[in-house]
């Protein structure tokens, strides 16, 4: 295994950017997961440091070497693909075999290796069968059982669970957690969905655009968003966002809504919005930390309910504050009703707020 | 679709379903009224003229005779047929021409369509060049190329003596030794570039991810080719091959326009022979017998090719 240093990689296609100064190390033996929407350059990062495709410049360091210009073989990654890629007409084993005989590896080392990764990944009867004749998350064993024969210093995952339907990814998610806690496996992850990198993941890159937002435990990521588009992309509901005003009433610092109410602010929040750019502040809250009344109590602010989502355990309910919607989660015994008025209560300790202009996240020191 | 085949190709339930399929035929009347015209068109058109064809094998037409006179014969067409050294003669010729040229044009479609399927310059120009045997009148350059290989004027004997290869202008079209072979380079001439457009159709499809996972696997160039690109190709290339195959066996207008099936017979084909047989010396008889015998030949190649299709289409669905 091996430590993977990432020093402003640049890719371009013409004149568009791909991936724009991304830059980060990944630790020997650490999980990372690359997420960000479609096109955010999360799967271009990946192919770069795979070596599929050439980079602009900057440099790829895997383990002591500069890898720039080694080829993908030459790289000592192995590599697991969305529809994992299974040489459709070999068997299981040949499958796991064939990067082995592009070693010329001797047959008996094969062998054994095949079998130790078919013991591990818990696919040995499935060895003489072909691709076709698996379900899809046997495939994606057999595509990690390629990946780990090889014994690669690091590991490159390209979305292996999207193909998935939605119980096996969670069942393949765990597996693939576990895979890594027992090997101790430097891994490198893409995906789209925000929860899976949140779950596996020690460390998170946050990438839109072909830019780095963020990259830190999923749990700082989660808690200190360094802007409004890493706050809207990580969890489940979307941070709520509302753009506001900054005023201030009786010398204390508010924020003020089009529609004519305040909401004021603790000292220490109101010390952030100071260092805003502009008037114009967004506050951010997870649908867990808004609190929802009935009737009108201080410091409360009021809203209109636009649907309401029972799941069981818990009832999401969106609702218009300002012109923009906001989540929240309530007991499933809480009942409202669509268009009824209720009045939101935001925990000061929790709010996020960013700048209007920027969209960074305000520091309040 | 497989289970309902499955289902009907199992003997007693096949049986059991007969007058259930008359009445669903009954039941879809309507349907078949539609088609109707059309089959009576192919009545006419194709099942008539098997049949007369087939009947017309077991009579002697002598040319003096009106061909309502034709006297019944048997199988006495058959073993004389089968009996004649022209007969062997012009099979094997038959299947030299058949299996050159199919084999030949399948190989350089497939080094045309690998070499187009990478990007360059000026690759578009170039297909489209390529494509050009394939698309202009055989007719037309069947006539081209018998200028070409003309014995005292053609342009490539002159050529070659011009480069100093051979002393003067060679026979290639009224040598028997070599007229086989050089239609054979015509006719690949104008058909690879249809085996270039199916594989080149394949090689699009060639799953790249594949291609990648193989790069990292650490496979050369030459292996992903080997080990990813061919096996998948294998579906197209069977049916490019028996498409090929059957029209070689067909072919007619290259041999009959350059050479007429001379010098002494030594570049007829099946097809070539049975025209002359029929249209040149009114051996109606004899050319049906040849016709049933081809006919049959080529009702195997057929079961072949379509189950080399509905082999691919099964390997489909099991996927």
């Amino acid at each position: 295994m091996a430590q993977v240093v990432l020093k402003d990689l640049v890719k371009t296609y013409g004149s568009v950017y791909a991936a724009k100064d991304v830059s980060l190390t990944v630790n020997d033996g650490e999980f990372v997961a690359l997420v960000g929407p479609s096109g955010c350059g999360k799967t271009t990062t990946l192919n770069l440091v795979a070596g599929l495709i050439p980079i602009t410049s900057g440099d790829i360091v895997i383990g002591d070497r500069v890898v720039n210009d080694l080829d993908p073989k030459d790289r000592d990654i192995a590599m697991v693909f969305q529809n994992y890629a299974l040489y459709p007409q070999k068997t299981v084993f040949q499958n796991l075999a064939f990067p082995l005989q592009m070693r010329k590896l001797p047959k008996a080392e094969i062998e054994a290796k095949v079998r130790e990764a078919a013991r591990v990944l818990d696919i040995t009867h499935l060895l003489e069968r072909r691709p076709r004749e698996l379900s899809g998350g046997q495939q994606q064993r057999v595509a990690l059982g390629r990946a780990l024969v090889r014994d690669p210093a690091v590991f490159l995952m390209d979305e292996p669970l999207s193909n998935l339907d939605a119980k096996l990814r969670v069942q393949m998610r765990s597996e693939i957690k576990r895979f890594h806690q027992d090997l101790k496996a430097t891994i490198i992850y893409v995906t789209h969905d925000q929860l899976e990198a949140v779950t596996m993941a020690d460390k998170m890159a946050v990438m839109n655009g072909g830019l780095l937002q963020q990259y830190d435990s999923p749990a700082n990521v989660f808690a200190n968003p360094v802007n409004m588009f890493v706050a809207s992309f990580i969890g489940s509901p979307a941070m709520s966002l509302v753009p506001l005003e900054v005023g201030s009433v009786d010398g204390h610092t508010v924020l003020k809504s089009a529609e004519g109410w305040t909401l004021p602010l603790s000292e220490r929040n109101a010390r952030k919005v100071a260092t805003a750019s502009s008037r114009k502040v967004v506050l951010g809250a997870r649908h867990s930390t808004i609190n929802l009344h009935k009737t009108q109590v201080d410091g409360t602010v009021p809203a209109k309910v636009y649907t309401v989502e029972p799941t069981g355990d818990i009832t999401f309910v969106q609702a218009f504050l300002a012109g923009s919607i906001v989540n929240i989660s309530l007991p499933p015994t809480v009942h409202v009703a669509p268009d009824e008025m209720v009045w939101l209560e935001f925990d000061q300790d929790r709010i996020h707020l960013f700048d209007g202009e920027t969209e960074m996240a305000l520091r309040a020191d | 679709m497989t289970t309902i085949t499955g289902q009907l190709s199992a003997a007693p339930e096949h049986i059991a379903r007969r007058p259930n399929l008359l009445r669903q035929m009954w039941m879809s009347r309507a349907d078949y009224l539609y088609v109707l015209p059309a089959i009576v068109v192919m009545l006419v058109v194709i099942a008539y003229p098997i049949y007369y064809t087939i009947d017309l094998s077991f009579f002697k037409t002598p040319p003096g005779l009106q061909l309502r006179d034709k006297i019944f014969i048997g199988t006495e067409n058959y073993s004389a047929i089968l009996s004649s050294s022209v007969f062997w003669k012009v099979t094997l010729n038959t299947v030299i021409w058949t299996l050159a040229s199919t084999l030949i044009a399948f190989v350089l479609g497939f080094g045309a369509a690998l070499a187009l399927h990478r990007d360059f310059a000026g690759r578009a120009i170039l297909r489209a060049v390529l494509i050009i045997p394939w698309v202009i009148s055989a007719v037309a350059a069947s006539y081209i190329w018998k200028w070409i290989y003309h014995s005292d004027f053609g342009v490539l004997g002159a050529v070659m003596v011009q480069l100093g290869f051979l002393d003067r202008q060679p026979n290639f079209i009224d040598n028997v030794n070599s007229v086989l072979p050089s239609l054979i380079v015509v006719n690949i001439w104008r058909e690879f570039p249809f085996a270039m457009i199916m594989l080149m159709a394949g090689l699009q499809t060639v799953p790249e991810q594949l291609l990648r996972a193989a790069k990292v696997d650490g496979a050369s160039t030459w292996q992903r080719f080997w080990h990813v690109t061919f096996p998948h190709l294998r579906g197209v290339s069977t049916v490019t091959i028996l498409l090929l195959a059957v029209a070689n066996f067909n072919s007619f207008i290259i041999p009959w326009i350059m050479t007429g099936g001379g010098p002494s017979n030594a570049s007829h084909i099946w097809i070539t022979h049975i025209y002359e047989l029929a249209f040149g010396r009114q051996r109606w008889g004899v050319a049906a017998a040849y016709s049933v015998l081809l006919f049959i030949i080529m009702m195997v190649l057929g079961y072949f090719y379509v189950r080399a299709l509905s082999g691919n289409e099964s390997k489909e669905h099991g996927a």
